[in-house]
């Protein structure tokens, strides 16, 4: 059991001129289960890295039960704060999920013989007894989320952190998981912080919020986080103008009993599917569901079962280098579209093979201005907050204006100006050029205008909604 | 001077897969010049001509983490990785990566750690050619071919060595250093 | 066999092999190491292939000798059996020596550092992420009009950039499950190190050196 109180904590980051924390104090009472809140890129990751011990400080103003983590012994550090991160696959050392638990325990020298039991005891915390001797890298993203946390009940770490844990994850997942740290909360008296920049289904969970906003926390009882809460209204899809897809529209991409798996795990049934030219259709579904892995499918750059044909051609069957230009995605990890070093180059590289015409040097500038992206051309990509990446990546694929655009999350991150800019530059030139788009979006507000078609995943399945026209 | 800290092992295991990767992508080109130049007798000249793209992990390893001993394993990791991916070579692969990886890091050595361009790559080359090629002499018999023959399979080596492992990794090490992840 | 000490033996024996020219020597290490892999079940396709590249590569290598060297016949049997040492030998390494297990026993026997065994681990898993990381940046550039090619250098940059994430990600969630670089850690599985496997070690040696002594013509 551990408090862990900041006293006005400051940390810049390296080559930075301002803080992200800036003189930030609080306290994360043993016990309670405390939701970190904020704008991305806010540092609510910097925070929780900190709290860890995972980014070195000389003088640490944070401390467990007025103990300093330095002064405890480093092996028993994981049995103090442990952390659960937001991307699933790459917080494991071995093979399989009973060699990980071993490994964690052999780090704290837990002697030999008591391993096993507290390995069993832990999965069967979670309910993953029957993962046990599965390879992690063959888990769902989801069931990769479980093994971290059955792991940090293994250790039995008082103060458990986590890092936007749900960013991939099913919603049925996502409540287990919930449930659980409740339940360390209430039954073992663990001290949990969450960090997650929607606020949406975590009201019946969570002791307190505490918000992380310029540099400072702000902590609210549990009176006002309820008020916070009741004030909070999740985003809602409103389309009034989406259509069931008719006989006039012209099919660009046609699936014949398409099906996609993860693993042993079948994220679609095979069905068959179109996708429609010169529209722009939205994908919404939970989380995890296979959004993403669709796109990978048809740009083929994944598995899948059936047939793909664009334009009644096996995909298969056309050259790699044309169905590239033909067929687009706008990656969700904008890191990822980049090939070059500066914004610049970025942009030259679009303008060299994309549509010159169209994209006359001065329209792009005119998009750059209208992006707040304007005197930016030597500044490194990867220097970039994670905003500015993802609008500078979306130009980049619509310079190269190929036939069919694949957009997943394209608004990720992005503040209210950006998202009303992007849009109306997405509507424009979707207009202009008659492109085909196809989004995946979790940023909901501001799709009306854009969206003509509307297609749900839900229980393994794509279906078109709206009414008939 | 700087220690071998867990990050840096990690980083140096994934160069080394990741050269795998592009090499075992490389195999059927391989295959096809082997077959393609057996029959008069040049089929060594197939290996000299890749084994440039083999050793990279070496001298890659060597500029992105600059630590004493980074060219060495990762080279050595490489092979550990094959080993263990089902290449056929088994123990003698490990004894050649070493050797490759230690060639390497002779040209790293003779800098002191210091210099981090064209000439430490070019030393680094030219040390990785004549340490691989001593070993060749023994191993693969290499000592028994006439001196003209010989000597055209060490310029065709050498001269890989330097296309990739000096060139190339120069090129990627300047990528790298204007996206600030390394410096000059 | 503790997998330490099986490792050294064949390295030894793999680095003596490169030396000496005593073909019967190869040919019994051949028939033992191929009498080993069948004890140790070895699946037929595996066996094949290991017997079908070497074949390739001995031959064009003893044809290449053949026609540009003045190399004895007794010469161009050793290099030909040679290669079939290696292969064989190595066969029978990685047929009885799952890679975890060699790392415990090199951690808890040859007194690895931690931080190198687990550190290999933890990025060994990641070789599906790697492949898939290739595939995604020659794609991504594909997308733009650029094809990469293994010697552009954006490629490699691009995964090294990548890597450098992943090893930063990895070395925190090691961190975060407890691991301290150069720490004492406890072991759920012991890797036994017994005089049998000494005694294994140290006669496999001296048979071999009584047999060179023998061969040698």
């Amino acid at each position: 059991m551990a408090t862990v109180t900041v006293q006005s904590l400051t940390y810049t980051y390296p080559k930075q001129a301002h803080p992200v924390l800036d003189h930030l104090s609080g306290t994360f009472p043993t016990g309670k289960f405390s939701l970190l809140t904020g704008v991305s890129g806010g540092g609510k990751s910097t925070l929780l890295k900190l709290i860890a011990g995972l980014i070195p400080m000389s003088a640490t103003p944070i401390t467990f039960d007025g103990h300093p983590l330095s002064a405890i012994t480093p092996t028993q550090r994981a049995s103090t704060v442990a952390m659960l991160f937001q991307e699933p696959s790459t917080q494991f050392t071995m093979d399989t999920v009973e060699n990980e638990l071993r490994f964690a325990l052999e780090n704290q020298q837990v002697p030999a013989e008591e391993i096993a039991d507290r390995c069993d005891a832990a999965l069967d915390f979670i309910g993953i007894s029957n993962l046990k001797f599965r390879k992690l890298m063959f888990l769902s993203g989801g069931e990769q989320q479980k093994v971290a946390l059955a792991i940090i009940v293994a250790m039995d770490s008082d103060v458990i952190l986590l890092d936007e844990p749900f960013a991939s994850i099913d919603p049925p997942t996502r409540l287990i998981l919930l449930e659980k740290l409740v339940a360390l909360c209430n039954d073992r008296g663990k001290t949990i912080i969450l960090a997650d920049h929607d606020l949406s289904g975590y009201q019946q969970w969570v002791d307190h919020l505490a918000v992380l906003a310029d540099g400072q926390l702000t902590l609210l009882s549990t009176a006002a986080t309820r008020e916070r809460f009741a004030a909070f209204t999740p985003q809602r899809l409103q389309l009034t103008h989406v259509q069931l897809p008719n006989d006039q529209l012209t099919v660009c991409l046609q699936g014949t009993q398409l099906g996609l798996a993860h693993g042993d795990r079948q994220l679609l049934t095979p069905q068959d599917l179109s996708l429609y030219a010169h529209r722009t259709t939205l994908i919404t579904g939970p989380n995890g569901s296979g959004k993403s892995t669709l796109f990978k499918a048809l740009v083929r750059l994944g598995r899948y079962q059936g047939q793909l044909t664009y334009r009644q051609t096996d995909i298969t069957k056309i050259r790699k280098r044309r169905y590239a230009r033909q067929v687009g995605l706008m990656f969700q990890a904008a890191s990822a579209q980049f090939l070059n070093v500066t914004v610049a180059e970025e942009l030259a590289l679009s303008q060299k093979y994309g549509d010159h015409a169209y994209f006359t040097p001065t329209r792009i500038q005119q998009l750059l201005q209208q992006l707040n992206l304007a005197g930016r051309d030597e500044q490194v990509l990867y220097s970039l907050s994670s905003g500015q990446q993802k609008k500078i990546q979306l130009l980049c694929m619509l310079i190269m204006a190929p036939d069919v655009l694949l957009l997943d999350e394209p608004l990720k991150g992005l503040d209210y100006a950006s998202i009303q800019a992007v849009m109306t530059i997405l509507k424009t030139v979707q207009q202009d050029l008659n492109l085909t788009l196809i989004l995946i979006s979790h940023q909901l507000s501001g799709l009306d205008d854009l969206v003509d078609l509307h297609l749900t995943l839900a229980d393994r399945h794509l279906t078109y909604q709206g009414v008939s026209a | 001077m700087k220690r071998w800290h867990i990050r840096d092992i990690i980083l140096v295991t994934i160069i080394a897969i990741f050269m795998g990767v592009i090499f075992w992508a490389l195999g059927p080109v391989y295959t096809i010049l082997a077959a393609a130049l057996a029959p008069m007798g040049l089929q060594p000249l197939a290996n000299e001509l890749l084994l440039g793209i083999w050793v990279m992990a070496g001298p890659l390893a060597g500029f992105v983490i600059r630590i004493p001993g980074a060219a060495t394993l990762g080279e050595l990791l490489g092979a550990v990785v094959e080993m263990f991916l089902g290449g056929i070579w088994g123990a003698s692969t490990l004894i050649s990566g070493t050797l490759q990886g230690f060639g390497s890091e002779l040209g790293f050595i003779f800098t002191g750690y210091k210099r981090y361009g064209w000439f430490t790559l070019f030393l680094s080359s030219l040390t990785t050619a004549i340490v691989t090629f001593v070993w060749d002499l023994f191993r693969n018999g290499y000592a028994a071919y006439h001196l003209p023959f010989l000597l055209l399979l060490f310029c065709v080596r050498l001269l890989s060595i330097f296309i990739f492992g000096g060139v190339l990794t120069k090129l990627i090490n300047n990528l790298l250093v204007r996206a600030h992840v390394l410096k000059d | 066999m503790n997998p330490s000490l099986k490792l050294a033996l064949l390295v030894l024996i793999a680095l003596e092999v490169s030396f000496i020219q005593v073909w019967s020597i190869n040919v019994a290490l051949i028939v033992v190491s191929l009498i080993l892999m069948l004890l140790g079940r070895i699946t037929w396709r595996r066996l094949l292939w290991l017997t079908l590249v070497p074949l390739f590569f001995s031959s064009a290598l003893v044809w290449s000798l053949m026609l540009r060297s003045s190399a004895s016949t007794h010469f161009l049997i050793v290099i030909f059996t040679r290669l079939f040492v290696y292969v064989y030998m190595g066969g029978w390494f990685t047929l009885t020596t799952p890679p975890l297990w060699l790392t415990h026993s090199l951690e808890q026997n040859a007194k690895l550092p931690s931080k190198f065994a687990y550190g290999f681990l933890a990025a060994f898993n990641l070789m599906p992420k790697i492949q898939a990381e290739v595939a995604t940046v020659r794609a991504a550039a594909l997308m733009r009009g650029e094809v990469l090619h293994v010697w552009s250098p954006r490629l490699y940059f691009k995964v090294i950039l990548a890597a450098m994430n992943w090893s930063d990600q990895l070395a925190a969630a090691m961190t975060s499950h407890g691991f301290v670089e150069g720490a004492p850690r406890t072991h759920a599985q012991t890797v036994p190190l017994v005089a049998r496997d000494w005694w294994l070690f140290v006669g496999s040696l001296l048979l071999v050196q009584v047999g060179l002594f023998v061969g040698l013509p």
